[in-house]
């Protein structure tokens, strides 16, 4: 404990590493992630526990989350005003459900509030349609979204309301064999380092080549 | 806030204690699920025990409570805020209420305490020593878990293999660096003198020749001094036993990594009764970070989900088999013979690099590391030729991929497996050499007779283990001692001197593996050079200038492939594995290799591959690479054990020299440094007396666990199916629900349209599609038939029900008719039926379960209809409970029905319904410009309107249900059709007089039908009446042929008898009243005679 910081008191940090599955560290990282993100709002000291929420535009910019289609989603269910804005308590709580330790109950809970679109606690076909165009980016054709969708309900809804609901939805998930392996784990401890991947500076060429063929 | 009270205490103390106890029951058994209320549950809760608590027992259960919470608050899905909050009051209560405690119990906590806070300062400083967690990471967040997974792997290799070089540096090299004769002390440790001038010579080094081929690195140089150094250490016994420890620890590892995944993926064994949903729900990875594998991943997804719905829709569809059929089998032939190919070039190489050796002097730097590269080579090249043949196949990608996997493991295994068989070849032809340079000095002629004979049998021991190659062996084995012979008799006296050094096959074989494994790794370091990395670079800064594009066609960027890298690896793994024995220090060798690999990999990936595309989901649970890391481990044990077994050590070298067989240390061990009864001990245990019980106790206890194992995999099979049945039978009857569900919705619509229409005064317009022909028919009508059902209750009720049977078997749409039909069947039908089709009806509808549901509330109609017939109010209103009893247990579903229950029961005062009759009657009568009544139905409007309200719900419940009703059979339909009629009563009767214009054009139309019309009253309706006889005699057939063959004059009696159904509950007792009133609207309204005959009969 001999870190010299000022911006979490001791027990700040020991309930921290109570209430998520992130060690000291980490959440000091956190932190320094969620101050990069808005230097002007979030304050370096938090030992006061001050009130600051960072909107979802600004997290969404996330190298964690560029890329993923669910991003707006996954925001949303984590804050606490339902409508993207994170305080760094939301913040702290949102990786650390989604880190790898976390466990599949957590996991499935967060990720049935990620999929129902319309926070009617059932994943019904407008949901199902949504996610489908966000994995897909759009490219299945009409008809197809139909039959997934559908198909979909058959396989999991047990209750047979046509749509899913939690029971159903943790059912289905629980027994996916790559639900944990990598499906909601996400590490926030990389994104520091992703600028400096040198992958990018190599074939940044690339994406645009290829787009434009 | 002690109370004074003890007694008082005790209570509340008790079942705060309950409470707590049963909470935290609670949140065991749902750790994770509790809804966020739980929480404030937990704060007032916590508030009530701080001032209760007093009771020692009681603080501890709730402090024990507060400390679950607090273990386990991470996995409650609650936001951090509230979390936060819940442990900082947990905490607090539990500061607050340990000093309270005994001193024991304090004293635990604060170490319990105490622990928890070492613990995670361990594991805070622990993380540090991940090796590569950061870089794997990020490699995780570019490339998704696939690829991933690949460096995950790589590091638990890292791992065995740090413990395998701690294992032999700490008990091997160590040792005889320290204590064990220096080098140069002993003809073993020295280098040949006419190689000194040579020993420095990259080349010599190369070949792992000079100094390195006698030091620590090679069996040779540990020599065979049983105990060294002043403490006495026995290094060749620890040789031996770390030569074993090192397989068993691997085994060990291996197999509990297994289990513990397998243990893991258990849940997942489940057939995959969740294509889609895992499809959709699970596909995305969330590690991805990358634009370029964010994009790939999605086609990856749109993939998957179209070939899932292909896979759907063609399931059983097959193309052109016999093509397809031919291509896989040429190539599987081309496979095959790449394979043989490569296990006979490696023969080939293996046996001309050792003629090389014998007849030249000096070999040049390819003919020294011929062997390894042709290995290496083909192993890089192999794979590719088999993914091109693989396009042949044209198998669905991850077939295809599992042939690639294993087509590359067969190769790799037939590589390693060729070259140490040509290896120990050379080994056999050494010590034939060796004992021949024995025999040469006392009797060499004998030789020649000898050499043969003894390889040969050699051969063939260990041969079946290859048994493909046996003739060639044999073959090669005899063209090569043959010279050797003659060699030997030429050159014998040099030849056997040279031998003293020479001859360590140990060294050689550890020599040979090692140099193997260098040289895979430069290729390793090669191909990821030319193959990703200048071609990445190539294709990057070339595309542009090139006549096509270079990034999406030809050569690309290189792929990760994750499947090929990881058979590498344990390819690689292997050799380690057969040569470790021999070469001690094979395993800090690999364990460099890997560090370097790492980082090499780790580089190329993120530098310049891209993800592959059919991306293999080879997760941290994923006990496939382990496996084949297994079965790699137990192939390569194989030789390594087979020499240990089966060869002489050399004289000259290494720990073991000079014993008859290497394990013979062990016993030898045993012989002389333990006391003796450990000998006899020994003896006794390694005698077939007990070994072969062991054996066979092994066998049996393996016999027995398989059983067992096979049993609870029979037991898991049949609970799989019984959920499956479960499930299946959930989603029948959820299918009838919502059938049900929607056939009540649309029912319900109709009803509200139709009560709308009703209270509405202008019913004529209102009536549904098909009624809404003549609502003035309707009202008389009703008067009539409240009439006729009076007076003819008892007798025709039951007839009416018969009568319905033919209604019902028209369609849906025509509910509303219904009624008519009934009345027609009823005319037609006379008194005597009735008794009959009511049993029927009672049977029907007992009998039929499924009707039950929707239909129980109709029944009561029915039953009520016919009861009235037999026993009038009396019989009829027990009956109307059973009804009702099972209307109930079925009617949760539909809210709307009980009311209507409720209503009948109500009912079951008959005047009210006379009342309504009456009312109706006479409304309708108002509406026709009949007479209205007056009397009765004054003094019952009230109760009417209140009742109409009440019934209204029935009519629509009624209606959804009829549906069911059709599908039924004959009888059902019948009953149904009885019941839609009354309900289609009802509703006029309750809309009041008005809403009865609607409901008669329901009934006109039937009897119209039927009856023929006979009321010349109703043009209209007689025209609509006739088309829908046309539609309706495949149906009726008997009944309504009865019902024509009866009257028309019935017909019209039927229909007013049909009201009487409706109603007749309640009508049982208006039946009599009614008929007056009947008679009276009868002639009114000018139904027929017979009519009015009937009621009053």
């Amino acid at each position: 404990m001999g870190n010299k910081q000022t911006i979490f008191t001791d027990e700040q940090l020991d309930n921290y590493q109570d209430c998520s599955f992130f060690n000291r560290n980490d959440i000091l990282k956190l932190h320094a992630r969620y101050y990069e993100l808005a230097p002007n709002i979030v304050p370096m000291d938090y030992r006061k526990n001050p009130i600051v929420t960072v909107p979802m535009s600004v997290i969404i910019q996330m190298p964690e989350f560029k890329e993923n289609p669910f991003k707006e989603r996954i925001v949303a269910s984590f804050s606490e005003d339902g409508e993207g804005n994170l305080t760094f308590n939301d913040f702290v709580d949102m990786f650390s459900v989604l880190c790898e330790s976390a466990p599949r109950e957590l996991k499935a809970s967060y990720a049935f509030k990620i999929y129902d679109f319309n926070n009617d606690n059932f994943i019904c076909k407008s949901d199902l349609e949504l996610t489908l165009a966000r994995l897909t980016k759009s490219e299945l054709e009409e008809e197809e979204v139909v039959l997934v969708c559908d198909k979909v309900i058959e396989e999991a809804d047990l209750d047979g309301d046509g749509k899913l609901s939690y029971a159903d939805f943790e059912d289905m998930i629980a027994k996916s064999p790559d639900f944990l392996s990598s499906a909601y784990t996400m590490f926030p401890e990389l994104l520091p380092l992703m600028e400096s991947i040198r992958k990018d500076e190599l074939l940044s060429g690339r994406g645009g080549a290829s787009s434009g063929n | 806030m002690i109370t004074t009270n003890p007694s008082a205490t005790m209570k509340s103390s008790k079942l705060s204690r309950r409470y707590a106890s049963i909470k935290r029951n609670a949140s065991q058994l749902y750790p994770y699920r509790e809804p966020l209320q739980f929480s404030n549950l937990d704060d007032s809760d916590n508030d009530d025990e701080k001032g209760n608590s007093n009771d020692p027992e009681q603080i501890f259960q709730n402090i024990q409570f507060q400390k679950d919470l607090m273990a386990t608050i991470r996995c409650r899905p609650w936001p951090m805020k509230q979390k936060l909050k819940a442990l900082r009051r947990a905490k607090e209560i539990v500061l607050k209420f340990e000093g309270r405690l005994t001193r024991t119990r304090g004293y635990q906590a604060a170490g319990v305490d105490l622990w928890r806070k070492f613990v995670r300062l361990a594991y805070n400083f622990v993380v540090i020593f991940i090796p590569w967690e950061m870089r794997i990471k990020k490699i995780e967040s570019h490339f998704g878990s696939g690829v991933a997974s690949y460096f995950i792997f790589l590091r638990w290799l890292f791992g065995i293999n740090i413990v395998l070089t701690i294992m032999t540096g700490a008990f091997i090299v160590i040792p005889e660096l320290i204590a064990g004769q220096p080098f140069g002390s002993t003809i073993s440790k020295t280098i040949p003198k006419d190689q000194v001038a040579s020993a420095q010579d990259l080349d010599t080094v190369w070949s792992l020749g000079g100094y390195l081929q006698y030091s620590v690195l090679f069996y040779g140089y540990y020599g065979k001094e049983r105990k060294i150094g002043k403490a006495g250490y026995r290094l060749p016994l620890a040789y031996f036993l770390v030569g074993m420890a090192v397989f068993v620890y691997s085994f060990i590892i291996l197999l509990k990594k297994m289990a513990k995944n397998s243990r893991m993926s258990l849940a997942s064994a489940s057939n995959e009764n969740y294509t889609f949903c895992w499809r959709v729900f699970c596909a995305w990875d969330y590690l991805i970070g990358n634009p370029e594998a964010a994009e790939s991943k999605a086609a990856a997804i749109v993939n998957s989900i179209r070939e899932a719905i292909l896979e759907e829709q063609e399931k059983k569809k097959s193309k052109n088999l016999a093509v397809t059929i031919c291509l896989r089998i040429i190539a599987n032939i081309l496979v095959l013979l790449s394979l043989a190919g490569s296990i006979y070039l490696i023969y080939f190489v293996v046996d001309r690099s050792q003629k090389l050796e014998r007849t030249k002097e000096e070999l040049t730097l390819w003919e020294k590391n011929e062997v390894s590269v042709v290995v290496s080579l083909i192993t890089m090249i192999a794979p590719s030729a088999f993914e091109l043949v693989a396009a042949l196949e044209m198998y669905h990608p991850r077939t295809t991929l599992r042939f690639q996997l294993a087509r590359v493991l067969v190769l790799y295994l037939g590589n390693l497996y060729s070259l140490i068989i040509a290896l120990l070849d050379k080994v056999n032809s050494m010590s034939i050499a060796e004992t021949e340079a024995k025999n040469n000095a006392s009797i060499w002629e004998y030789s020649p007779h000898f050499l043969p004979t003894r390889a040969l049998s050699e051969e063939e021991k260990w041969s079946p283990t290859i048994s493909g190659i046996q003739v060639k062996q044999n073959n090669t084995i005899q063209h090569y001692l043959i010279p050797i012979t003659v060699t030997n008799k030429t050159t014998s006296y040099n030849y056997n001197v040279q031998n003293q050094q020479d001859q360590c096959w140990e060294t050689y074989v550890g020599q040979e593996m090692l140099k193997l494994s260098i040289i895979d790794m430069i290729f390793t370091v090669a191909s990821i050079l030319l193959i990703d990395f200048f071609r990445g670079l190539f294709v990057r800064y070339l595309s542009d200038c090139w006549c096509w594009d270079l990034e999406s066609k030809f050569p690309e960027y290189g792929e990760f492939k994750i499947a090929e890298n990881v058979l590498h690896l344990v390819y690689n793994q292997g050799m380690i594995w057969m040569g470790a024995f021999f070469s001690p220090c094979l395993p800090a060798f690999n364990v460099l290799k890997l560090i370097g690999l790492m980082y090499l990999r780790s580089w190329a990936v993120l530098t310049c591959n891209v993800p592959h595309q059919q991306v293999f989901r080879a997760s941290r649970s994923n006990n496939f690479y382990l496996a084949m890391l297994l079965f790699m481990l137990f192939l390569c044990m194989l030789p390594t054990i087979f020499a240990i077994a089966r060869y002489k050590p050399s004289l000259n070298c290494g720990p073991f020299s000079g014993q008859e067989k290497i394990y013979d240390i062990v016993s030898e061990t045993i012989k002389n440094d333990f006391p003796l009864w450990f000998n006899s001990v020994i003896g006794y245990v390694s005698s077939p007396v007990v070994i072969l019980p062991a054996l066979l106790l092994l066998f049996m206890l393996i016999y027995y666990l398989q059983s067992i194992a096979r049993s609870l995999k029979f037991t898991n099979s049949q609970l799989r199916m019984q959920i499956q049945s479960d499930r299946s039978e959930d989603k029948k009857k959820v299918a009838q629900m919502i059938v049900a569900r929607t056939q009540t919705q649309e029912g319900s619509k109709k009803s509200q349209e139709n009560d709308f229409i009703n209270q509405q005064a202008s019913i004529h317009s209102m009536t549904p599609r098909k009624h809404g022909h003549v609502v003035n028919l309707t009202l008389r009508k009703q008067n009539s038939n409240h009439l006729t059902s009076h007076s003819q209750a008892s007798i025709l009720s039951p007839v009416e029900i018969t009568s319905s049977v033919t209604s019902i078997s028209k369609a849906r749409s025509e509910h509303h008719r219904y009624p008519y039909f009934t009345h027609d069947s009823d005319l037609s039908k006379t008194k005597s039926y009735t008794p009959v089709t009511f049993k029927k009806h009672l049977e029907d509808i007992h009998s039929d379960p499924l009707f039950h549901k929707g239909i129980p509330q109709e029944n009561p109609d029915v039953l009520g209809a016919g009861a009235p017939g037999f026993l009038r109010g009396q019989i009829h209103v027990p009956r109307y409970y059973i009804v009702n009893e099972r209307e109930s247990r079925r009617k949760p579903r539909s809210i709307s029905r009980s009311p209507r229950h409720f209503h009948r029961n109500n009912l079951a005062d008959f005047g009210e319904m006379y009342s309504r009759n009456k009312r109706g009657y006479l409304l309708s009568k108002p509406h026709h410009a009949y007479p209205p009544h007056l009397s009765d139905e004054e003094e019952e409007e009230v109760r009417r309107n209140i009742f109409s309200r009440s019934f209204r719900p029935r009519s629509f419940s009624d209606l959804h249900q009829m549906p069911h009703f059709y599908i039924g059979e004959q009888t059902e339909r019948q009953i149904l059709a009885a019941e839609d009629l009354a309900r289609m009563h009802y509703q006029s009767w309750n809309d009041g007089f008005e809403a009865d214009h609607y409901r008669p054009v329901y009934l006109y139309k039937k009897p119209q039908s039927r009856n023929f019309d006979p009321e010349p009253r109703y043009p209209e309706h007689f025209m609509k009446p006739n088309n829908k006889q046309k539609m309706e005699p495949s149906f009726t057939e008997s009944d309504s042929v009865s019902a024509s063959s009866s009257d028309q004059q019935n017909s019209s009696t039927d229909q007013y008898i049909q009201i009487i159904h409706n109603k007749d509950k309640y009508l049982k007792s208006t039946g009599k009243l009614s008929r007056k009133k009947s008679k009276s609207r009868l002639e009114m309204s000018i139904v027929d005679p017979n009519e009015l005959v009937c009621s009053n009969v």
